[in-house]
Protein backbone atom coordinates (compact mmCIF):
# COMPACT_ATOMS: atom_id res chain seq x y z
CA UNK A 1 0.00 0.00 0.00
CA UNK A 2 1.23 3.51 -0.85
CA UNK A 3 -0.29 6.93 0.04
CA UNK A 4 -0.98 8.91 -3.09
CA UNK A 5 1.36 11.02 -3.53
CA UNK A 6 4.60 8.09 -3.56
CA UNK A 7 2.99 6.39 -6.10
CA UNK A 8 5.26 5.89 -9.21
CA UNK A 9 3.75 7.26 -12.27
CA UNK A 10 4.87 6.10 -15.62
CA UNK A 11 7.03 8.96 -17.46
CA UNK A 12 4.65 11.54 -18.87
CA UNK A 13 5.44 11.13 -22.74
CA UNK A 14 4.70 14.79 -24.21
CA UNK A 15 4.81 15.61 -28.21
CA UNK A 16 8.23 16.85 -27.19
CA UNK A 17 9.28 13.20 -26.42
CA UNK A 18 7.43 12.29 -29.59
CA UNK A 19 9.65 14.93 -31.34
CA UNK A 20 12.80 13.67 -30.05
CA UNK A 21 12.10 10.08 -30.55
CA UNK A 22 11.05 10.28 -34.01
CA UNK A 23 14.11 12.52 -34.57
CA UNK A 24 16.41 9.74 -32.74
CA UNK A 25 15.04 7.20 -35.08
CA UNK A 26 15.42 9.38 -38.40
CA UNK A 27 19.62 9.89 -36.86
CA UNK A 28 19.77 5.96 -36.23
CA UNK A 29 19.62 5.77 -40.40
CA UNK A 30 22.22 7.66 -41.63
CA UNK A 31 25.00 5.07 -42.44
CA UNK A 32 21.89 3.35 -44.29
CA UNK A 33 20.92 6.63 -46.25
CA UNK A 34 23.18 8.96 -46.48
CA UNK A 35 26.01 7.26 -47.85
CA UNK A 36 24.47 5.12 -51.07
CA UNK A 37 22.21 8.34 -51.47
CA UNK A 38 25.38 10.50 -51.44
CA UNK A 39 26.92 8.44 -53.75
CA UNK A 40 24.36 8.29 -56.42
CA UNK A 41 23.47 11.79 -56.33
CA UNK A 42 27.60 12.26 -57.21
CA UNK A 43 27.78 10.33 -59.92
CA UNK A 44 24.57 11.60 -61.59
CA UNK A 45 26.09 15.01 -61.08
CA UNK A 46 29.51 14.26 -62.42
CA UNK A 47 27.87 12.39 -65.60
CA UNK A 48 25.24 15.60 -66.10
CA UNK A 49 28.09 18.03 -65.29
CA UNK A 50 30.29 16.61 -67.72
CA UNK A 51 28.42 14.75 -70.66
CA UNK A 52 24.66 15.20 -70.33
CA UNK A 53 24.53 19.83 -69.85
CA UNK A 54 25.08 21.70 -73.19
CA UNK A 55 28.28 23.22 -74.01
CA UNK A 56 27.92 26.67 -73.36
CA UNK A 57 28.60 29.59 -76.33
CA UNK A 58 30.65 31.89 -74.79
CA UNK A 59 32.64 30.48 -71.85
CA UNK A 60 33.15 27.00 -73.49
CA UNK A 61 33.46 23.86 -71.00
CA UNK A 62 34.68 26.02 -68.37
CA UNK A 63 31.25 26.75 -67.49
CA UNK A 64 30.55 23.36 -66.46
CA UNK A 65 32.76 24.95 -63.00
CA UNK A 66 29.24 26.31 -62.45
CA UNK A 67 27.87 23.07 -61.67
CA UNK A 68 29.91 22.96 -57.98
CA UNK A 69 30.69 26.18 -57.50
CA UNK A 70 26.78 27.08 -57.27
CA UNK A 71 26.08 24.04 -54.78
CA UNK A 72 28.99 24.56 -53.22
CA UNK A 73 27.65 28.21 -51.93
CA UNK A 74 24.42 26.68 -51.05
CA UNK A 75 25.98 24.49 -49.24
CA UNK A 76 28.23 26.29 -46.63
CA UNK A 77 25.34 28.54 -46.15
CA UNK A 78 23.82 25.42 -45.00
CA UNK A 79 26.55 24.27 -42.90
CA UNK A 80 26.72 27.86 -40.92
CA UNK A 81 23.14 27.72 -40.39
CA UNK A 82 23.83 24.53 -38.47
CA UNK A 83 26.67 26.43 -36.27
CA UNK A 84 24.23 29.02 -35.53
CA UNK A 85 21.27 26.70 -34.87
CA UNK A 86 23.51 24.06 -33.02
CA UNK A 87 25.07 27.40 -31.02
CA UNK A 88 22.00 28.52 -29.94
CA UNK A 89 21.15 25.45 -28.55
CA UNK A 90 24.17 24.86 -26.77
CA UNK A 91 23.87 27.84 -24.86
CA UNK A 92 19.79 27.18 -24.12
CA UNK A 93 20.20 23.64 -23.19
CA UNK A 94 24.32 23.65 -21.81
CA UNK A 95 24.44 19.81 -23.76
CA UNK A 96 28.43 19.75 -24.62
CA UNK A 97 26.93 17.11 -27.95
CA UNK A 98 25.52 20.52 -29.45
CA UNK A 99 29.25 22.13 -29.33
CA UNK A 100 30.45 18.67 -31.39
CA UNK A 101 27.54 19.77 -34.31
CA UNK A 102 28.37 22.85 -34.32
CA UNK A 103 32.60 22.35 -34.56
CA UNK A 104 31.67 19.58 -37.12
CA UNK A 105 28.96 21.83 -39.31
CA UNK A 106 31.99 24.81 -39.41
CA UNK A 107 35.03 22.37 -40.34
CA UNK A 108 32.45 21.46 -42.89
CA UNK A 109 31.46 25.06 -43.73
CA UNK A 110 35.09 26.41 -43.81
CA UNK A 111 35.95 23.58 -46.49
CA UNK A 112 32.83 24.49 -49.05
CA UNK A 113 33.68 28.47 -48.66
CA UNK A 114 37.02 28.10 -49.51
CA UNK A 115 36.19 25.20 -52.50
CA UNK A 116 33.16 27.69 -53.44
CA UNK A 117 36.77 30.28 -53.34
CA UNK A 118 39.01 28.27 -55.34
CA UNK A 119 36.20 27.26 -58.06
CA UNK A 120 35.73 31.04 -58.46
CA UNK A 121 39.26 32.20 -58.89
CA UNK A 122 39.47 29.53 -61.50
CA UNK A 123 36.79 30.17 -63.41
CA UNK A 124 37.32 34.35 -62.96
CA UNK A 125 41.24 33.85 -64.44
CA UNK A 126 39.73 33.44 -68.17
CA UNK A 127 36.29 34.82 -67.95
CA UNK A 128 37.16 38.22 -65.92
CA UNK A 129 41.01 37.83 -66.40
CA UNK A 130 42.14 38.21 -62.86
CA UNK A 131 42.21 35.22 -60.48
CA UNK A 132 40.81 37.87 -57.78
CA UNK A 133 38.62 41.17 -57.77
CA UNK A 134 37.26 43.24 -55.01
CA UNK A 135 33.19 42.09 -56.35
CA UNK A 136 30.41 42.37 -53.37
CA UNK A 137 29.88 38.71 -53.30
CA UNK A 138 33.38 37.30 -53.45
CA UNK A 139 34.37 39.92 -50.51
CA UNK A 140 31.30 39.22 -48.51
CA UNK A 141 32.80 34.99 -49.24
CA UNK A 142 36.10 35.55 -48.01
CA UNK A 143 35.02 37.65 -44.60
CA UNK A 144 32.96 34.70 -43.76
CA UNK A 145 35.49 32.26 -44.29
CA UNK A 146 37.53 34.35 -42.02
CA UNK A 147 35.05 34.40 -39.52
CA UNK A 148 34.47 30.94 -39.52
CA UNK A 149 38.09 30.12 -39.14
CA UNK A 150 38.51 32.22 -36.30
CA UNK A 151 35.59 30.41 -35.02
CA UNK A 152 37.99 27.32 -35.25
CA UNK A 153 40.75 28.84 -34.29
CA UNK A 154 39.23 30.31 -30.98
CA UNK A 155 37.83 26.87 -30.04
CA UNK A 156 41.21 24.81 -31.01
CA UNK A 157 42.82 26.87 -28.61
CA UNK A 158 41.48 24.90 -25.69
CA UNK A 159 40.83 21.83 -24.32
CA UNK A 160 37.51 19.95 -26.06
CA UNK A 161 35.52 19.66 -22.84
CA UNK A 162 35.78 22.91 -21.68
CA UNK A 163 32.81 24.36 -21.31
CA UNK A 164 33.59 28.01 -21.74
CA UNK A 165 35.31 27.92 -24.44
CA UNK A 166 32.25 26.13 -25.88
CA UNK A 167 30.30 28.69 -24.94
CA UNK A 168 32.30 31.70 -26.26
CA UNK A 169 33.12 30.43 -29.38
CA UNK A 170 29.27 29.57 -29.62
CA UNK A 171 28.73 33.63 -29.15
CA UNK A 172 30.76 34.74 -31.84
CA UNK A 173 29.30 31.78 -34.07
CA UNK A 174 26.07 33.55 -33.35
CA UNK A 175 27.35 37.33 -34.01
CA UNK A 176 29.40 35.98 -36.91
CA UNK A 177 25.89 34.71 -38.05
CA UNK A 178 23.87 37.14 -37.67
CA UNK A 179 26.35 39.83 -39.27
CA UNK A 180 26.38 38.15 -42.22
CA UNK A 181 23.49 40.20 -43.59
CA UNK A 182 24.73 43.75 -42.44
CA UNK A 183 28.36 42.35 -44.04
CA UNK A 184 26.04 41.91 -47.30
CA UNK A 185 24.65 44.75 -47.35
CA UNK A 186 27.69 46.74 -46.47
CA UNK A 187 30.25 44.88 -49.40
CA UNK A 188 26.93 45.68 -51.58
CA UNK A 189 26.86 48.86 -51.31
CA UNK A 190 31.02 48.92 -51.45
CA UNK A 191 30.96 47.44 -55.33
CA UNK A 192 29.40 45.06 -57.12
CA UNK A 193 30.71 42.78 -60.32
CA UNK A 194 29.17 39.14 -59.59
CA UNK A 195 26.82 37.85 -62.26
CA UNK A 196 23.41 37.97 -61.13
CA UNK A 197 21.54 34.89 -59.79
CA UNK A 198 20.19 33.37 -62.80
CA UNK A 199 18.29 30.10 -61.36
CA UNK A 200 16.23 31.18 -58.76
CA UNK A 201 14.13 34.37 -59.86
CA UNK A 202 10.46 34.15 -58.73
CA UNK A 203 8.06 32.38 -61.00
CA UNK A 204 10.32 33.28 -63.90
CA UNK A 205 12.02 30.73 -66.06
CA UNK A 206 15.47 29.92 -65.51
CA UNK A 207 17.58 31.73 -67.96
CA UNK A 208 19.52 29.00 -68.96
CA UNK A 209 18.59 25.46 -71.11
CA UNK A 210 16.31 23.17 -69.39
CA UNK A 211 19.15 20.55 -69.43
CA UNK A 212 21.65 22.91 -67.27
CA UNK A 213 18.86 23.48 -64.74
CA UNK A 214 18.72 20.03 -64.01
CA UNK A 215 21.87 19.18 -64.01
CA UNK A 216 22.57 22.15 -61.66
CA UNK A 217 19.63 21.03 -59.47
CA UNK A 218 21.09 17.27 -59.44
CA UNK A 219 24.23 19.07 -58.02
CA UNK A 220 22.58 21.11 -55.11
CA UNK A 221 20.99 17.92 -54.10
CA UNK A 222 24.51 15.79 -54.25
CA UNK A 223 26.52 18.51 -52.63
CA UNK A 224 23.61 19.14 -50.14
CA UNK A 225 23.65 15.30 -49.30
CA UNK A 226 27.63 15.53 -49.22
CA UNK A 227 27.46 18.26 -46.23
CA UNK A 228 25.38 16.64 -44.43
CA UNK A 229 27.13 13.46 -44.38
CA UNK A 230 30.49 15.06 -43.60
CA UNK A 231 28.96 17.02 -40.84
CA UNK A 232 27.91 14.35 -39.29
CA UNK A 233 31.08 12.31 -39.43
CA UNK A 234 32.70 15.08 -38.64
CA UNK A 235 30.51 15.56 -35.47
CA UNK A 236 30.86 11.90 -34.03
CA UNK A 237 34.68 12.70 -34.37
CA UNK A 238 34.40 15.32 -31.95
CA UNK A 239 32.04 13.10 -30.11
CA UNK A 240 34.24 10.83 -30.04
CA UNK A 241 37.27 13.35 -29.02
CA UNK A 242 35.29 14.57 -26.05
CA UNK A 243 34.52 10.88 -24.54
CA UNK A 244 38.08 10.04 -24.86
CA UNK A 245 39.58 13.37 -23.08
CA UNK A 246 37.02 12.97 -20.83
CA UNK A 247 38.23 9.33 -19.98
CA UNK A 248 41.78 10.53 -19.78
CA UNK A 249 40.78 13.09 -17.51
CA UNK A 250 39.09 10.53 -14.99
CA UNK A 251 42.06 8.10 -15.19
CA UNK A 252 44.46 10.81 -14.38
CA UNK A 253 41.85 11.97 -11.39
CA UNK A 254 42.17 7.85 -10.57
CA UNK A 255 45.54 7.35 -10.65
CA UNK A 256 46.59 11.21 -8.57
CA UNK A 257 46.68 9.84 -4.88
CA UNK B 1 16.24 50.13 -13.23
CA UNK B 2 17.49 52.98 -11.10
CA UNK B 3 19.79 50.19 -9.00
CA UNK B 4 20.76 49.05 -12.82
CA UNK B 5 22.01 52.30 -13.36
CA UNK B 6 24.42 52.76 -10.32
CA UNK B 7 25.74 49.64 -10.43
CA UNK B 8 26.85 49.97 -14.34
CA UNK B 9 27.91 53.69 -12.46
CA UNK B 10 29.97 52.27 -10.67
CA UNK B 11 31.65 49.46 -12.52
CA UNK B 12 32.79 52.92 -14.77
CA UNK B 13 34.04 54.76 -12.11
CA UNK B 14 36.02 51.77 -10.85
CA UNK B 15 37.66 51.14 -14.21
CA UNK B 16 38.16 54.93 -14.90
CA UNK B 17 40.08 55.30 -11.00
CA UNK B 18 42.19 52.16 -12.05
CA UNK B 19 42.90 53.17 -15.89
CA UNK B 20 44.08 56.79 -14.30
CA UNK B 21 45.82 55.22 -11.71
CA UNK B 22 47.38 52.49 -14.38
CA UNK B 23 48.63 54.71 -16.98
CA UNK B 24 51.05 52.98 -19.02
CA UNK B 25 48.66 50.30 -20.49
CA UNK B 26 46.43 53.33 -22.01
CA UNK B 27 49.14 55.36 -22.75
CA UNK B 28 51.18 52.05 -24.92
CA UNK B 29 48.00 51.91 -26.79
CA UNK B 30 47.85 55.70 -27.70
CA UNK B 31 51.59 55.95 -28.28
CA UNK B 32 50.98 53.23 -30.90
CA UNK B 33 48.17 54.67 -32.66
CA UNK B 34 50.30 58.14 -32.71
CA UNK B 35 53.71 56.35 -34.22
CA UNK B 36 51.32 54.34 -36.24
CA UNK B 37 49.71 57.37 -38.16
CA UNK B 38 53.41 58.71 -38.88
CA UNK B 39 54.72 55.64 -39.94
CA UNK B 40 51.32 55.95 -42.36
CA UNK B 41 52.76 59.38 -43.45
CA UNK B 42 55.77 57.22 -44.35
CA UNK B 43 54.69 54.79 -45.83
CA UNK B 44 52.35 56.76 -48.15
CA UNK B 45 54.04 59.77 -48.30
CA UNK B 46 51.08 61.46 -46.85
CA UNK B 47 52.96 64.85 -46.65
CA UNK B 48 53.27 65.86 -50.73
CA UNK B 49 49.73 64.44 -52.06
CA UNK B 50 46.48 65.61 -50.97
CA UNK B 51 45.82 63.39 -47.84
CA UNK B 52 41.79 63.65 -48.47
CA UNK B 53 41.69 60.44 -50.07
CA UNK B 54 43.98 58.70 -47.89
CA UNK B 55 43.15 59.98 -44.46
CA UNK B 56 39.95 58.46 -43.54
CA UNK B 57 41.36 54.76 -43.98
CA UNK B 58 44.15 56.05 -42.11
CA UNK B 59 42.28 56.92 -39.32
CA UNK B 60 40.09 54.23 -39.31
CA UNK B 61 43.10 51.57 -39.10
CA UNK B 62 44.50 53.26 -37.08
CA UNK B 63 41.72 53.63 -34.40
CA UNK B 64 40.74 49.65 -34.99
CA UNK B 65 43.99 48.67 -34.53
CA UNK B 66 45.07 50.87 -31.14
CA UNK B 67 41.33 50.38 -29.59
CA UNK B 68 41.11 46.53 -30.22
CA UNK B 69 44.21 45.89 -28.69
CA UNK B 70 43.64 48.29 -25.67
CA UNK B 71 39.58 47.38 -25.20
CA UNK B 72 40.68 43.95 -25.55
CA UNK B 73 42.81 44.46 -22.35
CA UNK B 74 39.24 45.20 -20.11
CA UNK B 75 38.58 41.93 -18.33
CA UNK B 76 42.83 40.75 -18.59
CA UNK B 77 43.43 42.21 -14.93
CA UNK B 78 40.30 40.94 -13.96
CA UNK B 79 40.75 37.80 -14.72
CA UNK B 80 44.35 37.68 -13.80
CA UNK B 81 43.42 39.01 -10.10
CA UNK B 82 40.34 37.16 -9.68
CA UNK B 83 38.23 40.48 -9.37
CA UNK B 84 35.72 39.20 -11.53
CA UNK B 85 34.13 35.96 -9.86
CA UNK B 86 33.56 38.50 -6.92
CA UNK B 87 31.76 40.93 -9.69
CA UNK B 88 29.48 38.49 -10.94
CA UNK B 89 28.51 37.90 -7.03
CA UNK B 90 26.99 41.33 -7.50
CA UNK B 91 23.17 40.87 -7.16
CA UNK B 92 22.77 42.44 -10.79
CA UNK B 93 21.86 41.01 -13.98
CA UNK B 94 25.87 40.58 -15.77
CA UNK B 95 24.69 42.92 -18.55
CA UNK B 96 24.73 45.44 -16.91
CA UNK B 97 28.57 44.98 -15.69
CA UNK B 98 29.03 44.57 -19.18
CA UNK B 99 27.54 48.16 -20.13
CA UNK B 100 29.71 49.42 -17.29
CA UNK B 101 32.79 48.39 -19.09
CA UNK B 102 31.82 49.07 -22.36
CA UNK B 103 31.34 52.62 -21.47
CA UNK B 104 34.42 52.92 -19.34
CA UNK B 105 36.33 51.56 -22.63
CA UNK B 106 34.33 53.95 -25.02
CA UNK B 107 35.81 57.13 -22.54
CA UNK B 108 38.96 56.29 -22.58
CA UNK B 109 38.96 55.18 -26.29
CA UNK B 110 37.36 58.51 -27.11
CA UNK B 111 39.69 60.50 -25.56
CA UNK B 112 42.31 58.78 -27.46
CA UNK B 113 40.79 59.30 -30.87
CA UNK B 114 40.09 62.90 -29.96
CA UNK B 115 43.89 63.78 -29.20
CA UNK B 116 44.50 61.75 -32.57
CA UNK B 117 42.54 63.71 -34.55
CA UNK B 118 43.97 66.92 -33.56
CA UNK B 119 47.40 65.43 -33.87
CA UNK B 120 45.99 64.72 -37.77
CA UNK B 121 44.80 68.23 -37.93
CA UNK B 122 48.54 69.53 -37.38
CA UNK B 123 49.97 67.12 -39.23
CA UNK B 124 47.99 67.11 -42.40
CA UNK B 125 46.85 70.80 -42.44
CA UNK B 126 43.29 69.82 -43.01
CA UNK B 127 40.53 70.24 -40.37
CA UNK B 128 39.57 66.99 -38.19
CA UNK B 129 38.00 68.40 -34.98
CA UNK B 130 33.83 69.41 -36.91
CA UNK B 131 31.13 68.07 -35.08
CA UNK B 132 30.03 65.93 -37.78
CA UNK B 133 33.37 64.18 -37.90
CA UNK B 134 33.63 63.59 -34.11
CA UNK B 135 29.61 62.03 -34.00
CA UNK B 136 30.78 59.92 -36.57
CA UNK B 137 33.75 58.42 -34.67
CA UNK B 138 31.86 58.34 -31.49
CA UNK B 139 29.22 55.86 -33.45
CA UNK B 140 31.76 53.99 -35.27
CA UNK B 141 33.61 53.58 -31.70
CA UNK B 142 30.50 52.34 -29.82
CA UNK B 143 30.01 49.91 -32.38
CA UNK B 144 33.27 48.39 -32.30
CA UNK B 145 33.75 48.46 -28.73
CA UNK B 146 30.66 46.52 -27.85
CA UNK B 147 31.82 43.94 -29.78
CA UNK B 148 35.77 43.94 -28.78
CA UNK B 149 34.32 44.25 -25.09
CA UNK B 150 32.74 41.17 -25.46
CA UNK B 151 34.96 39.24 -26.93
CA UNK B 152 37.71 40.26 -24.23
CA UNK B 153 36.08 37.67 -21.90
CA UNK B 154 37.69 34.94 -23.94
CA UNK B 155 39.57 33.11 -21.15
CA UNK B 156 42.56 34.14 -20.31
CA UNK B 157 43.14 29.94 -20.41
CA UNK B 158 43.11 30.64 -24.08
CA UNK B 159 46.53 30.79 -25.67
CA UNK B 160 48.06 33.77 -27.37
CA UNK B 161 44.66 35.12 -26.88
CA UNK B 162 46.40 39.06 -27.84
CA UNK B 163 46.79 37.62 -31.46
CA UNK B 164 43.68 35.90 -31.50
CA UNK B 165 41.32 38.74 -30.05
CA UNK B 166 41.81 40.85 -33.60
CA UNK B 167 41.76 37.70 -35.54
CA UNK B 168 38.41 37.40 -34.35
CA UNK B 169 36.69 40.83 -33.91
CA UNK B 170 38.18 42.05 -37.47
CA UNK B 171 36.13 40.11 -39.43
CA UNK B 172 32.79 40.84 -37.98
CA UNK B 173 34.12 44.72 -37.91
CA UNK B 174 34.23 44.59 -41.58
CA UNK B 175 30.91 46.25 -42.32
CA UNK B 176 31.44 48.93 -39.38
CA UNK B 177 35.04 49.93 -41.45
CA UNK B 178 34.03 50.36 -44.65
CA UNK B 179 30.73 52.16 -43.42
CA UNK B 180 33.02 54.62 -41.10
CA UNK B 181 35.75 54.87 -43.58
CA UNK B 182 33.07 56.60 -46.76
CA UNK B 183 31.30 58.70 -43.73
CA UNK B 184 34.73 60.16 -42.87
CA UNK B 185 35.18 60.67 -46.63
CA UNK B 186 32.06 62.02 -47.39
CA UNK B 187 32.40 64.66 -44.15
CA UNK B 188 35.93 65.65 -45.70
CA UNK B 189 33.95 66.16 -49.00
CA UNK B 190 35.60 63.19 -50.75
CA UNK B 191 33.36 61.43 -53.35
CA UNK B 192 31.95 58.39 -50.76
CA UNK B 193 28.89 56.94 -53.33
CA UNK B 194 25.16 57.76 -52.46
CA UNK B 195 24.85 54.74 -49.81
CA UNK B 196 23.70 56.16 -46.78
CA UNK B 197 26.71 55.56 -44.59
CA UNK B 198 26.26 57.21 -41.70
CA UNK B 199 22.59 54.94 -41.22
CA UNK B 200 24.71 51.35 -41.76
CA UNK B 201 27.09 53.40 -38.85
CA UNK B 202 23.84 53.67 -36.91
CA UNK B 203 22.52 50.41 -37.60
CA UNK B 204 26.10 48.70 -37.01
CA UNK B 205 26.04 49.95 -33.36
CA UNK B 206 23.19 49.26 -32.57
CA UNK B 207 23.62 45.88 -33.65
CA UNK B 208 26.56 45.05 -31.89
CA UNK B 209 25.55 47.07 -28.34
CA UNK B 210 22.31 44.95 -28.49
CA UNK B 211 23.83 41.51 -29.68
CA UNK B 212 26.84 41.92 -27.03
CA UNK B 213 24.53 42.74 -24.73
CA UNK B 214 22.32 39.75 -24.64
CA UNK B 215 25.31 37.43 -25.05
CA UNK B 216 27.58 38.43 -22.71
CA UNK B 217 25.17 36.67 -19.62
CA UNK B 218 25.88 33.37 -21.32
CA UNK B 219 29.90 33.88 -21.98
CA UNK B 220 30.38 34.76 -18.23
CA UNK B 221 28.56 32.40 -16.49
CA UNK B 222 30.38 29.85 -14.46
Amino acid sequence: MSAPGHAIDPPRRGPRDALSALLARVYALRWDVLPPLTGVAMMAMIVGALIVAPRELIEGELQRIMYIHVPSANAFYLAFFIVFVASLLLLWTRDMRWDAVARGAATVGVLFTGLTLATGAIWGKPIWGVWWTWDARLTSTLILFLIYSGYLLARSTSDVNDEQTARFSAVYAILGFLDIPIIIMSVRWWRTLHPQPIVFRGLERPAMPMEMFVVLLTGMAAILLLTLWFIVLRTEAERLAQRTESLRAAIDRREAP
Amino acid sequence: MVGDVNAALAVVLKDLRLTWRDRAGWLSAASFAAISVLIYSFAFDLATSDVRPLLPGVLWVTFLFAGVIASGQSFQRESEQGTFDALLLAPVSPSVLYFGKVVSNLIALLVMEVALLLLATILFDTMLITAELVLIVVIGTIGYVSLTTLLSTMGSRLRSRTMLLPVLALPLLVPMLIAAVRATGASLGEPSGSAPWTLLLVVFALWSAAGAALLFPSVVER
